[in-house]
């Protein structure tokens, strides 16, 4: 199965069947990859969420009902293979592709995704993302919610922002 | 029922987010894993083996860490050893003279860590070693340092550890000088907490913190560190003791499970006479 990732929605895989069937195989290929390579770019026991990027991706390229689906689903399968507690991801990434679909505009998802604008969203959505999962992450914990989110939500956040530099950077050199 | 469907197509996102969120929110109030019953195998099977294959690619920052961590190590077993064996000369005629029973050791499971997921805060790692090797949900697990978890989900030749740098971690400890009790948790990055000690109790900086009698779950004086810092907590009655874990998690790669059994007949009466208690007091 051939995936062209150019975003020129005529060439983009026409058939939305495949289309879908391909994001389901990146989503697992990237939430294995969490789990098992990304220890080697862990910088403070942050490391940048894969899952997230590709929910804003899939918003921003899909729209925000399907970047709302994708965002639960891309949670609920990392939840199940970080042995994390269920739904717990799948709220935050639901919200955060909500956010990012809200960027969403048909016919410049290159110039979105290609741009700083790209960034930009991850980081939103990636900060709201956060708020939300440290928040139920700390409720059976008594520990200052500001203190710990300022620790790991910003830097993860932050982290996840600069990571979505080489999706951006992809696009942009096909874009030109 | 047009008019409805209109408003469904009209509003089709926010209907959307709102099921999903409640979807979500049902799916936590189930809880963890291990109320999904078989399945979790399958996913602990899976991911342990694939983690497995990859176990062998080193990781620098780790094996640095852990160079230093064994470099200390060796310096401090050398000095232990010397003492160790004036101790156990000491012990031996001790024991002989006042009949005491020698110490039961449980049977401890050698295993490698295949995977560790410290990321993000949600520590917990993955053992080669599983169902097949006796391993069973619920027993502890210890390294060379001290207490480093406890046994979360089994599969056939894989086990999932909850690292005591966990927040469902709750441990119930003592002081080894003082033999003051509490209740250990975790605080975030490699801080435990000691809750539930008076302040007028005795906790000094540096005192070792050990397993208590009185857990069921973790079998009775395993080392788990040392107070890095106690001191008064302000408006309660209790101290603020923080804890230094023994085990450095970042370098973890050998632990031992320990094959001791829940005692069932224990863990029977604590439940019944909690749930007496409980609706006794319910409204």
């Amino acid at each position: 199965m051939a995936m062209n990732f150019d975003l020129r929605s005529s060439e983009y895989v026409t058939n939305p069947v495949i289309r879908y069937i391909g994001y389901g195989v990146i989503a697992m290929m990237l939430s294995v990859i969490h789990v098992v390579f990304l220890r080697f770019l862990e910088v403070s026991s942050v490391t940048p969420d894969l899952l997230l990027i590709f929910t804003v991706w899939i918003a921003l390229v899909e729209g925000q009902f399907t970047g709302m689906i994708a965002g639960f689903l891309c949670g609920l399968l990392f939840d199940f293979v970080s042995t994390d507690v269920i739904g717990t991801n799948a709220l935050a990434k639901t919200m955060a592709g909500f956010i990012a679909g809200y960027f969403h505009r048909p016919g410049f998802i290159k110039e979105t995704i290609g741009s700083a604008r790209f960034m930009m969203i991850v980081a939103v959505s990636g900060f709201v993302h956060n708020l939300i999962y440290n928040f139920f992450f700390l409720r059976p914990m008594q520990v200052s919610f500001l203190m710990f989110f300022a620790q790991y939500g910003v830097a993860s956040t932050l982290y996840s922002t600069v990571a979505a530099i080489f999706p951006m950077l992809y696009v942009a050199r096909k874009k030109d | 029922m047009r008019g409805f469907i209109e408003f469904v197509v009209r509003f089709k996102n926010y209907i959307t987010l709102i099921t999903l969120v409640v979807m979500s929110l049902s799916l936590m109030s189930i809880g963890n894993l291990s109320k999904l019953g078989g399945f979790r195998a399958v996913i602990v099977g899976s991911i342990g083996w694939i983690q497995s294959v990859f176990a062998w690619i080193p990781n620098p920052v780790a094996l640095k860490a852990e160079n230093t961590a064994l470099r200390e190590l060796n310096l401090q077993l050398a000095v232990e050893a010397a003492r160790s064996r004036q101790a156990t000369l000491e012990n031996t005629t001790l024991r002989s003279m006042l009949r005491l029973p020698a110490l039961t050791d449980h049977r401890l499971i050698a295993a490698d860590v295949i995977g560790k997921t410290t990321t993000q805060q949600r520590n917990y790692a993955t053992i080669n070693k599983g169902q097949a090797d006796g391993i069973r949900e619920g027993m502890s697990v210890i390294s060379d340092a001290g207490l480093v978890g406890i046994v979360i989900g089994a599969s056939e030749h894989y086990a999932i550890l909850q690292l005591l740098i966990n927040r469902d971690t709750r441990v119930s400890a003592k002081v080894q000088r003082t033999r003051v009790d509490g209740i250990l948790q975790w605080e975030g990055e490699n801080t435990l907490v000691l809750k539930n000690v008076p302040r007028t109790l005795d906790v000094q900086d540096g005192d070792r913190i050990l397993t208590s009698n009185y857990s069921p779950r973790y079998p009775a004086n395993i080392v788990i560190g040392t107070v890095r810092q106690s001191s008064d907590e302000p408006n309660t009655l209790f101290r603020r003791i923080v804890v230094a874990p023994a085990v450095n998690f970042s370098t973890l790669e050998q632990v031992f499970v320990v094959d001791a059994k829940v005692d069932q007949e224990r863990s029977v009466l604590e439940r019944a006479v909690d749930e007496r208690l409980t609706n006794r007091t319910a409204p």
